[in-house]
């Protein structure tokens, strides 16, 4: 295999195709990338047995056509370190790996593509178009609401909820929820037997908002049983899907709360975030007391120091207090972009519903903390 | 900070001595409450009678019944003494919010500004035995100090039945006579040290130095300093937060090899995983800790950072615990240690998920 080709044309599909690669490897060709070299393109693929990514780029000086693995985080790192707009060769001779720009040369070690292992997806049950921002906003509004590393594994990702009328997103720790519609419907190959629930893994859902964060291409996205398939122009993201039960998200949303506080967001935003500073540091617990149309935010730490804001806003319902970890209210603000907010409440031990004023697409739970 | 007035107490014998309440033809007599001597039983608690012959708590149950064959051997029941240490509480609680619970039969309680008793901390503690003695047929022993470290220690000093105070002007005379395997933390590996470089009181411990406990000790160096000196400045914690979770399992026969140890890891795995999805710390995990003791009662620990329950990475622990002994095995634990920030109070969305 040999080819030539712009550092440029090649930065960020080996930067991408590297991101899903772990450090920590149990089978040494994990560590690298699979290059394939066929008449002018190239194809870069990079995985971590969960998640593949591929990327396909065309315009490439193919002078001998082959294949072979590379180490992917070395690779990439003197990619990076090329100068901008160098021309980069790269040669295959036994077992080595030669790659030369101007007066520079590494001569890197490879292993064999067969023992590269793919991902094998299954034949798709449901497609779906989205356009690069839809999907882009459907990551951003619910994805910080993910759990991590939960024994609860089904919780360490996204919801994708597929109908003919729309495409939703919930995500959930068992603390917040997050769920964001659009009206974007899906299509289902064949007969309407496949699944329209399915779990995306965390790590797939951040590689696939890193692929959709400047592109202006539509995402193509097939899912099968076990598998997701995202195609974003010449990249594709291929992920196993997360098997488990997703809770009743549904039966969670409060509905009859009697206690609604509008306020201006960015107003409220910096209040929570002025009186974080003072909060208990494990346990982020505020109290917010509702009076009249005056919101007092308290918090106070171990040091017994404390901070205390008071906020006009608009409030409809008995005097309340309650308690929150004001690092989920704080990424619930920051998810929403409208001006105004509406947080509905019922008790100090009900969970609140927040959404932006005028914004239909996303809502957010969050449960409080006894403090 | 202010001069704190901190509780320890204690109760004595604990679980025997509620059953000497229960049955008053126990009193007088050595018992032993544990699990049975034909097994692998061991001793959780013995009267003090019991320990003139030499028994003590975690010995087998059939050494002890060697040394003392008079002993009598009563079952353990959990339910029971998990009653009697409510009522405890209960009364504590009469003087302060702020208790700490250690374990069934001990507490720190931080009565620091309470007015009751002329605000003395030494007549609160005789008016708690007393109450404890009469109401509830135990006895239990107290420390009365200006920090936890020393009321733990002092908790000890006129047991049972006793209570002893260090005023915070007793602090510096106390402290410097200390045997240095009263320091929490101390075990008997670096007490063996410590006592062949000739360190056998916190006075010795004083005069090193804070630069040379740091350069033999590492960083526990930092908190020998304090302690020697009588230092401790950690608060009492109501509700102590969950640090680890673990399950472990002594085995009538011994293990012979490591692949009958490792039979036994999906079972202990599956109960490990259950009991921390009970205490709701799966997403808190930072280490993975793998114990084995050996015929013989050696104990060896292998401990790994980690963020998941991993049965493969308990597995790859286990074969490193065995390569140390080689020999066959007696008890085997898993367990894992939780990053304490406090998810207890903050109430859950799914009710169907917390087990």
């Amino acid at each position: 295999m040999k080819f030539s080709a712009s550092r440029d044309a090649l930065l960020r599909p080996f930067m991408l195709a590297t991101g899903v690669v772990e450090r920590r490897q149990t089978l040494p060709v994990l560590s690298n990338l699979l290059v394939v070299a066929e008449e002018g393109c190239l194809t870069i693929t990079g995985t971590d047995l969960e998640v593949e990514l591929s990327v396909r780029v065309s315009g490439v000086d193919v002078s001998q056509q082959g294949q072979a693995t590379l180490p992917a985080r070395k690779l990439a790192d003197i990619w990076r370190s090329l100068p901008d707009e160098s021309e980069v060769s790269v040669a295959i001779e036994g077992d080595r790996a030669t790659v030369r720009s101007g007066r520079s040369r590494f001569t890197l070690a490879t292993l064999p593509p067969a023992d590269f292992p793919r991902l094998e997806g299954d034949s798709a049950d449901i497609k779906l178009a989205l356009s690069a921002e839809d999907t882009g906003r459907l990551i951003d509004q619910v994805s910080f609401s993910m759990a991590q590393q939960d024994v609860r594994f089904f919780l360490n990702g996204m919801l994708l909820e597929l109908t003919d009328a729309h495409t939703r997103a919930v995500a959930t720790d068992g603390h917040r929820l997050a769920i964001c519609t659009l009206p974007v419907a899906a299509q289902w190959v064949g007969d309407a037997a496949g699944p329209n629930h399915v779990i995306v893994p965390r790590k797939a859902v951040s590689e696939l908002a890193r692929l959709t964060g400047d592109a202006s291409d539509a995402v193509e996205l097939e899912i099968s049983k076990n598998h997701l398939r995202a195609t974003v122009g010449e990249y594709s993201l291929t992920t196993r899907l997360l098997d488990g039960k997703f809770p009743e998200y549904e039966r969670v949303v409060p509905k009859n709360t009697t206690a609604v506080i509008e306020a201006d967001r960015a107003t409220l935003k910096n209040a929570f975030q002025r009186a974080s500073i003072l909060s208990n540091e494990k346990y982020r617990g505020v109290r917010l007391m509702l009076a009249g149309d005056q919101l007092t935010i308290q918090a106070n730490n171990p040091e017994q120091e404390e901070a205390e804001e008071v906020l006009e806003v608009s409030y409809g319902g008995e005097e309340l207090e309650i308690g929150f970890n004001v690092s989920y209210l704080q990424d619930v603000l920051n998810a929403i972009d409208t001006e105004a907010v509406r947080i509905n409440l019922s008790d100090a031990a009900s969970s609140a519903l927040i959404e932006g004023t005028g914004d239909d697409d996303a809502i957010y739970v969050v449960m409080p903390m006894r403090l | 900070m202010s001069q704190r007035k901190i509780i320890h107490a204690d109760c004595d014998s604990f679980y025997a001595s509620v059953e000497m309440r229960d049955d008053p033809s126990l009193k007088g007599k050595p018992i032993a409450v544990g699990g049975s001597p034909t097994g692998r039983g061991v001793v959780a608690t013995c009267s003090y009678e019991a320990r003139r012959f030499g028994v003590h708590s975690a010995m087998p149950m059939a050494e002890a019944l060697r040394r003392c064959p008079d002993l009598i051997v009563v079952r353990t029941d959990m339910a029971k003494y998990r009653a009697v240490s409510k009522d405890v509480h209960e009364i504590f609680s009469d003087y302060t919010d702020l208790i700490e619970p250690l374990s069934l039969d001990e507490a720190f309680l931080d009565v620091s500004g309470v007015e009751q008793c002329g605000g003395s901390a030494t007549l609160m503690a005789e008016e708690i035995r007393t109450r404890v003695r009469d109401n509830l047929g135990i006895t239990i022993s107290a420390g009365i100090a200006p920090n936890k470290f020393l009321a733990k220690v002092a908790s000890d000093w006129r047991k049972p039945d006793g209570q002893f105070t260090v005023t915070p002007d007793d602090v510096q005379g106390f402290v410097r006579e200390l045997p240095v395997t009263k320091l929490f933390g101390v075990g008997s590996v670096t007490a063996g040290k410590m006592a062949r470089s000739g360190l056998n009181t916190c006075a010795d411990l004083e005069a090193l130095g804070a630069a040379e406990l740091s350069l033999r000790f590492g960083k526990f160096g930092v908190r020998l300093w304090d302690l020697c000196r009588g230092v401790d400045n950690r608060p009492v914690r109501p509700d102590r937060v969950r640090k680890s979770v673990s399950v472990e399992r002594t085995y009538a026969e011994d293990k012979p090899g490591l692949a009958s140890c490792l039979d036994q890891l999906p079972s202990l795995f599956e109960e490990l995983s259950q009991r921390v999805a009970k205490a709701n710390c799966g997403g808190r995990i930072k280490a993975l800790t793998v114990k084995m003791r050996f015929a013989g009662f050696e104990t060896t620990t292998v401990t790994r950072q980690g963020s998941g329950l991993s049965q493969k990475l308990f597995g790859e622990l286990m074969e490193e615990a065995w390569a140390r002994g080689e020999r066959p095995v007696r008890l085997l634990g898993l367990g894992v240690s939780v990053n304490t920030d406090d998810v207890a109070r903050q109430l859950v969305l799914f009710d169907e998920l917390v087990p």
